[in-house]
């Protein structure tokens, strides 16, 4: 056999493969931090960003703690933050242990119904609790009618963390779950042949297990709880209760009319730094837990535990949670979105109507809100999955030199709350040059919940990508392979599956997101979480139901498509 | 064809040194093995002249063309090296079909279809796989993946093929028939090749000459007779086969013979060799060249057999004398429980240490 010619000297040109490293990290730190960096200077600035006099000051911290009211506002978010925490936590570990390890009856299907909430957003969800137990809410009308008292009150900062854990229950649930099914039953076995009962080799063996899960989840859910606007804005504005979350939302919006810029610069960076420390937090709770015990483990068929007489006890307890928590909700909402008046008092079919919809199909900023988000989740979870896929390729399939630190600014976003990465990027197309052809357009709503959800996306792409064994590239590499030929021609191809549950995730992400548009939109670029935020507070009621149940409609019929057609796993 | 040529090749992982100043020359057509235990640097080097993992100094060169010299703007990246390598796991791609993966470096090197198809005909009818062209790697068992790597690695007809362990994952039948036939398939191509295993025999059989690594440093650089006939040192002479180690120290040092006393009071004659910095040495010599004997004389001793194993093809012993204990091998069954034996002078090998003691 004779030598061929070096496929080197065949000229591909310079590396390109150092080229994309170079240029995907410079773009993930543009926008990362292109939304950050005015945020924080914007905080340490006497006048408007954009006005050349201004200087730096601390004056604007000095300014927001003797604000009337500061305080009280910093302990709402902090207790209202604790309390999501808390009740999620406690409902979703039980509900993860009696669905996944119990001979609870239904335990299949009421599974199922535990994570709809997952798919939608807490706007429509805080809609939903409005209508089914605010003060003339359909179950508190029932309650007050027919038990003689509705002993609950939403528009409390109690209240309202109430109803912000039972609705994140279903995020503890889904980690706990994941861990509670993989945790391996031979432990359990063994403990039980030592002579411990089912309950005591539950508690002492797979409960320890599922720790990292319940210590993980619970971080997020006090993440999620600080910068949650929907239910803070909901229930807490009617009386006068404002977290963090609401006072940026609110003077941010009123900005035009009280320039208060310094003060929500100096929240919003207080804020940031909060989140910031709570995902380090995280990461150093997880250290040692053996990182995620989800992934591990044989998928062999977990043991469940005979709960005896106990079952339908069990039962009626869980399937009490789901229809309180959830059905309810989501029936809230689509009956009132085919009603004039929804109350138990009068007969469902006497106030049947089509008028919500008729309204909502009418009015042309409404569909356009409709279409632009179906736009933005389209083409926004595609652009998204491409960008990702390539973060993750050059984090962790490159010899960049700099790819750890590529990753930890990609994952980031994880302690950006949403209400800044609006503001940020509202500052931003400000103030970077150039950055204003985008303003006001769907564009820059894409860009910004990419950022958001780089984490989202990268969670599920890079254990995939694991998986691929390193020597597959090697083979490629040395077969005369350049790295981006070795990535787009062996390892993409493999990742398939994977992308497809990126995208399919990013969809319902992009699809649900409300809070970072709410700055950041413009007549023409509304979403439908925004106008269900306007509608919500001028109190149309009606419009909102109707716009709420096209997008539980829009995202279920996603979901459907996506699992059945591309096979994508999303939540489980 | 090429020659390959290591200097002084050394790779540093943080303060673990896997790979310590290496000098080899591989030339032309030949068949040189790396062998040694596990994590002592075989797949580092290799993976080094593949240019998959970074050497920290040191030159790489096949042929006049040279893929390292520690300048990192003169690396030749592993795409443009022109090697052929087949890794212990074989790295099939998954979703393509054997035809495709033989088709995906012609492919990358622009050859036109026709040819390709010639070649990958070719290459597949040389291991053997020509009717599995449209299957999938995980339609085939696990020698028929290894030879369809080995089909991938040859098909674009690289100067220098490089396989780590391809034979580890077989059963040891296959394994066995499988080197041979690798063996005459690289006569035939002459394609310089070089080959890492952990296992001795293997490396006995197949190579022209073995480079034996432990702990990053190459100990000894030989054909397989000079390797196994006489090794540079403890280790080699433990590692290639199996040797007895008697401790002993000098009493006399010729130029073609040495005399030295042993644990239990005697002396034997044996070649000459280093000793230790208080005259200590150990002797080396291989339990199948111990000879029995009928008479007592030079290098003879009497030992009493303290266990009997019977290994197919041969009978060992482990046997004392006072605080000897060593094992020798004999083809037929011995009855008796003393017994005189030989140490042949010729088959003796004298070191300064014991293998492991540096
Ligand atoms: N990427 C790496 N990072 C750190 N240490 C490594 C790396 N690759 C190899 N080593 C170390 O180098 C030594 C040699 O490894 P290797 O060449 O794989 O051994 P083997 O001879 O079994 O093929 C081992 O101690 C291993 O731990
Ligand atoms: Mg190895």
């Amino acid at each position: 056999m004779t030598d061929i010619s070096h496929p080197g000297t065949a000229g591909r040109g310079i590396d390109r493969s150092r080229a994309i490293y170079w240029g995907v990290a410079a773009l993930t730190t543009i926008l990362v931090f292109g939304p950050i960096t005015p945020i924080i200077f914007q905080a340490f600035l006497d006048k408007p960003l954009y006005d050349n006099t201004a200087v730096l000051t601390l004056g604007n911290f000095g300014r927001l703690f003797s604000e009337p009211g500061m305080a009280g506002i910093f302990f709402n978010t902090l207790y209202f933050g604790a309390l999501t925490m808390v009740v999620a936590q406690v409902f979703g570990a039980v509900m993860a242990v009696l669905v996944g390890r119990t001979n609870l009856p239904g335990r299949k299907w009421l599974g199922e119904i535990f994570i709809w909430p997952l798919f939608v957003s807490n706007l429509v969800i805080a809609f939903g609790w409005f209508t089914m137990y605010g003060p003339s809410g359909f179950m508190t009308l029932a309650a007050k009618t027919y038990l003689g008292g509705a002993p609950w009150n939403l528009y409390t900062v109690t209240g309202m963390g109430i109803v912000a854990g039972l609705s994140q229950a279903p995020l503890t649930y889904l980690m706990c779950l994941a861990a509670v099914t993989k945790a391996d039953p031979l432990l359990e076995d063994a403990a039980r042949s030592t002579g411990a009962g089912p309950f005591r080799a539950l508690f002492s063996v797979t409960i320890p297990m599922i720790r990292p899960a319940i210590i993980y989840s619970a971080v997020l859910n006090f993440v999620v709880g600080i910068e949650m606007l929907a239910i803070p804005l909901l229930f807490g504005g009617p009386s006068g209760i404002q977290t963090v979350t609401t006072f940026l939302y609110n003077a941010g919006i009123n900005a035009a009319v009280r320039p208060e810029y310094g003060i929500v610069g100096a929240a919003a960076v207080i804020l940031l730094v909060v989140v910031a420390f709570l995902v380090w937090l995280q990461g150093f709770l997880m250290k040692g837990a053996g990182r995620f015990v989800t992934v591990r483990g044989k998928a062999s068929r977990p043991s469940t535990l005979d709960l005896g007489a106990w079952r339908w006890p069990a039962f009626l307890f869980v399937f009490a949670f789901a229809f309180l928590t959830i059905i309810s909700i989501f029936g809230g909402i689509f009956m009132r979105s085919a009603v004039s008046f929804l109350t138990p008092l009068i007969p469902f079919w006497k106030v049947l109507t089509t008028a919500n919809f008729e309204q909502v199909l009418g009015s042309a900023t409404y569909v356009r809100s409709i279409v632009n988000s179906v736009l933005v989740a389209t083409i926004g979870a595609a652009i998204g999955t491409f960008f990702i896929l390539v973060i993750a390729l050059v984090a962790r399939r490159s010899d960049f030199k700099h790819s750890r630190a590529l990753e930890y600014i990609a994952l980031f976003p994880r302690a950006l709350p949403g209400i800044i990465a609006g503001l940020g990027f509202f500052y931003a197309v400000i103030w970077l040059p150039g950055a204003d052809v985008i303003r006001g357009t769907i564009a820059v709503l894409i860009l910004a919940f990419m950022i958001r959800y780089i984490p989202v996306g990268f969670g599920a792409i890079a254990p995939a990508l694991a998986q691929v064994g390193e020597e597959l590239d090697r083979g490629a590499r040395i077969s005369g392979a350049d790295w981006w030929t070795t990535m787009t021609r062996i390892i993409v191809p493999i990742l398939k599956p994977a992308l497809f549950s990126c995208y399919a995730l990013l969809f319902i992400h992009f699809f649900k997101e409300y809070v970072t548009a709410a700055f950041l939109y413009q007549p023409g670029s509304e979403i439908i979480g925004t106008t269900m935020l306007q509608l919500v507070a001028q109190g149309d009621n009606g419009p909102v139901s109707a716009l709420a149940t096209i997008q539980v409609v829009i995202t279920a019929a996603f979901v459907l498509l996506a699992r059945r057609v591309m096979g994508a796993r999303i939540y489980g | 064809m090429a020659d390959l040529v290591l200097q002084n090749l050394t790779i540093k992982y943080g303060a673990v040194t896997a790979v310590d100043n290496l000098n080899i020359h591989v030339a032309s057509g030949e068949f040189l093995t790396l062998l040694g235990p596990s994590g002592c640097g075989k797949s580092t080097s290799l993976f080094a002249v593949a240019g998959l993992n970074h050497a920290t100094s040191g030159t790489i060169s096949v042929g006049d063309r040279v893929l390292f010299d520690g300048n990192p703007n003169n690396t030749v990246p592993p795409e443009k090296r022109n090697i052929g390598l087949v890794f212990q796991s074989y790295a099939l791609w998954p979703h393509k079909t054997v035809a495709e993966n033989l088709a995906f470096p012609l492919t990358l090197r622009k050859i036109g279809r026709a040819e390709r198809d010639e070649r990958i005909k070719e290459a597949l009818g040389l291991v053997e796989m020509l009717p599995y062209a449209d299957r999938y790697p995980f339609e085939l068992s696990g020698g028929q993946q290894q030879r369809v790597a080995l089909a991938r690695a040859l098909v674009y007809r690289p100067p220098l093929l490089l396989l780590d362990e391809p034979l580890s994952n077989l059963d040891a039948k296959l394994r066995e028939r499988a080197r041979v036939w690798l063996r005459e398939l690289q006569e035939r191509l002459n394609v310089t090749t070089i080959y890492v295993t952990h296992d001795q025999a293997e490396a006995l059989a197949v190579s022209d000459r073995i480079a034996v690594m432990s702990m990053g440093r190459m100990r000894q650089l030989g054909t397989p007779r000079e390797i196994y006939e006489r090794p540079a040192d403890s280790f080699v002479a433990d590692f290639i086969g199996s040797s007895n180690f008697f401790d002993g120290t000098m009493v006399e040092s010729g130029t073609d013979s040495a005399r030295i006393r042993l644990a239990d009071g005697g002396e034997i004659v044996t070649p000459p060799g280093p000793t230790g910095k208080d005259g200590s040495v150990v002797v080396a010599i291989r339990p199948e060249k111990i000879e029995l004997t009928g008479s007592t004389g030079p290098n003879t001793m009497r030992v009493s057999i303290e266990q009997r194993t019977y290994l197919g093809s041969v009978w060992q012993y482990a046997v004392r004398s006072g605080p000897i204990e060593f094992r020798i091998q004999t083809p037929s069954e011995l009855k008796e429980d003393s017994i005189l034996v030989r140490i042949p002078q010729e088959h003796c090998a004298v070191f300064p240490d014991k293998p492991g003691a540096n």
